[in-house]
């Protein structure tokens, strides 16, 4: 069954100079435990696409369904981690963490303990006490990770979340992420512009036209799940997938008409 | 740890001793010098007064029970001034943060306001507070508030967006993504905030002392140039030197602390 139904959903943002059409007819769905990507040329819209999934954005048009509930409505929890991993510098990890329950109003001693467990589980066990400038880039992108799941979300989404990171980094960041995804058994949004990254995570890749986006082709990865992302590049099917998307994706959206993207 | 690395804090620390030094020598230099040509009379000592003359009157303010009178007084208009201005400004910047359509109509009157010489108001200020304290408070408020608020608007204004999605996205609302994330953001901000009010407050408590008061180092200056006492207007300058001195190692002092908790 599925978790998440996206219908014909468009969405426009409005500044004085224009009109920015930003998604245009994008329907997709989700399955329970899947680790879907959304891939897409950069300023196509894939961060809106995740807005919009998070609730922070209303569509202009057509319907989003999390377990069958308008996602405003639902009862269901998403987590969002961000582009940059935005841990606040005036925050130990722990308390990093725990952002999410204090807002949510669930700071009970056990779901501090799951936290904290979790901390532990992926190496961070040494650093719950300190700040976030004391951590290196790929632990920072753990911590921040872990901040998503304390809350227990249905649906994770990530955007871009290696995009700050060097290389190396990344690779083995990527490898944690995933282990981390599977083994906490969630199902996961991944919005990247990186071709390689989608296909040594997902499941499923969601390819976007450019803006205003749209899907223009669902793309399953057959390549076994039990492998972890870099033994996946091993795999002799990844470089037919990569022909495939690079074939699909159309060249970059200029994003220079509007002023807030030039910030990216 | 290295030999190179042991020539390295050795050089170091060597570099701390000479800087300290060098600093007691210039102000021994400064104040030897000014003692010699005040006492060679290589320029005329009524002009320029001396250290010594100066220790004199403090002595001698501090016989006749004046002393503690006048540091008192114009101590507690500063430090009066400094607390107002920092605390209400702030409050008006986070006023103006949760309501926008507020802080676009006030932006072009805060800009002007800034840009006014705000002593310009002195006279206006007197005839509305009259000769006291009251007046000499206000013109201190006066002149630090519209930078306190414009310094720490600015500051709420630059929290990345990013974070205050994550926020909301939390289900956070407008009151705890200000208290949670935007004001803690800019505790940095109130800090360098705090550190220019220190000078702007003096500022503008000695300007009002000089409008309108009987008391005060202000007035000290003002009356002793207008006797003809030089020697009590270095006094009253180097007593100056001193409270301003204090008030700021005392900011200095909080911004350590608060650094410390914060990494
Ligand atoms: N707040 C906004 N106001 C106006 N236009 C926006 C805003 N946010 C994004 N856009 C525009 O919408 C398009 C899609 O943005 P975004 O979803 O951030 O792209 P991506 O994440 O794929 O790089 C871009 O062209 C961008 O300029
Ligand atoms: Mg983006």
């Amino acid at each position: 069954m599925s978790i998440l139904t996206v219908q014909n959903v468009s969405f426009s943002y409005h500044t004085v100079q224009e009109e920015v059409q930003a998604l245009r007819n994008l329907s997709f769905s989700v399955e329970e435990g899947e680790f879907v990507g959304i891939i897409g040329p950069s300023c196509c819209g894939k961060t809106t696409v995740l807005n919009l999934l998070s609730g922070l954005f209303t569509p202009t048009e057509g319907e989003i369904l999390l377990r069958n509930a308008p996602i405003r409505k639902s009862a269901s929890r998403i987590g969002l981690m961000p582009q940059r991993d935005q841990l606040f510098a005036w925050r130990t990890i722990e308390k990093n963490v725990c952002l999410g329950l204090e807002l949510l109003r669930e700071n009970t001693p056990e779901r501090k303990e799951y936290a904290i467990g979790l901390l532990r589980k992926y190496g961070l066990g040494d650093f719950i006490k300190k700040h976030p400038s004391e951590l290196s880039g790929g632990m920072r992108q753990r911590a921040a990770l872990i901040r998503t799941l304390v809350i227990q979300p249905d649906l994770l989404l990530l955007d871009e979340p290696f995009s700050a990171l060097d290389f190396q980094t990344r690779l083995s960041v990527c490898d944690d992420v995933y282990k981390i995804i599977r083994q906490e058994k969630k199902t996961a949004i991944l919005v990247s512009h990186d071709i390689n990254e989608s296909i040594s995570l997902c499941d499923k890749i969601i390819v976007l036209s450019k803006r205003p986006a749209t899907v223009k082709e669902e793309i399953p990865v057959e390549i076994s799940r039990e492998l972890t992302p870099l033994q996946k590049r091993e795999d002799k099917r990844f470089n037919q997938y990569f022909k495939k998307i690079w074939s699909l994706l159309e060249d970059t959206n200029d994003c220079g008409t509007s002023k807030i993207s030039k910030k990216e | 740890m290295t030999a190179e690395h042991r020539k390295f804090l050795k050089k170091n620390r060597a570099r701390k001793i000479a800087l300290h030094l060098s600093r007691i020598l210039l102000l021994f230099v400064f104040i030897g010098g000014w003692e010699l040509i005040s006492y060679l009379e290589i320029i005329d000592p009524f002009i320029i007064s001396s250290p010594s003359a100066v220790v004199k009157v403090i002595g001698r303010l501090y016989q006749s029970q004046q002393l503690i009178s006048h540091v008192s007084a114009s101590l507690w208009e500063t430090v009066a001034g400094f607390l107002i201005a920092t605390v209400l400004g702030t409050v008006i910047a986070v006023l103006l943060w949760f309501n926008t359509f507020l802080r676009d109509v006030l932006e072009p009157y805060l800009i002007t306001l800034n840009s006014l010489p705000k002593i310009a108001l002195g006279p206006i200020i007197i005839v509305w507070f009259g000769t006291g304290k009251t007046a000499i408070i206000f013109m201190s408020v006066l002149i630090c508030i519209i930078i306190t608020v414009i310094g720490m608007l600015s500051g709420f204004c630059n929290v990345d967006t990013e974070k205050i999605m994550l926020m909301r996205s939390l289900k956070g609302n407008k009151f705890t993504v200000m208290i949670k994330l935007v004001f803690s953001a800019n505790i940095p901000t109130l800090l360098s905030v705090l550190k220019i009010n220190v000078g702007l407050s003096w500022v503008g408590s000695i300007i009002g002392e000089y409008l309108s008061s009987r008391e005060g180092l202000g007035y000290l200056i003002v009356y002793g140039s207008q006797v003809f006492q030089l020697d009590l207007v270095m006094a009253s300058t180097v007593l100056l030197c001193f409270l301003a001195g204090g008030m700021y190692a005392v900011v200095s002092l909080l911004e350590k602390i608060i650094r410390k908790k914060f990494s």
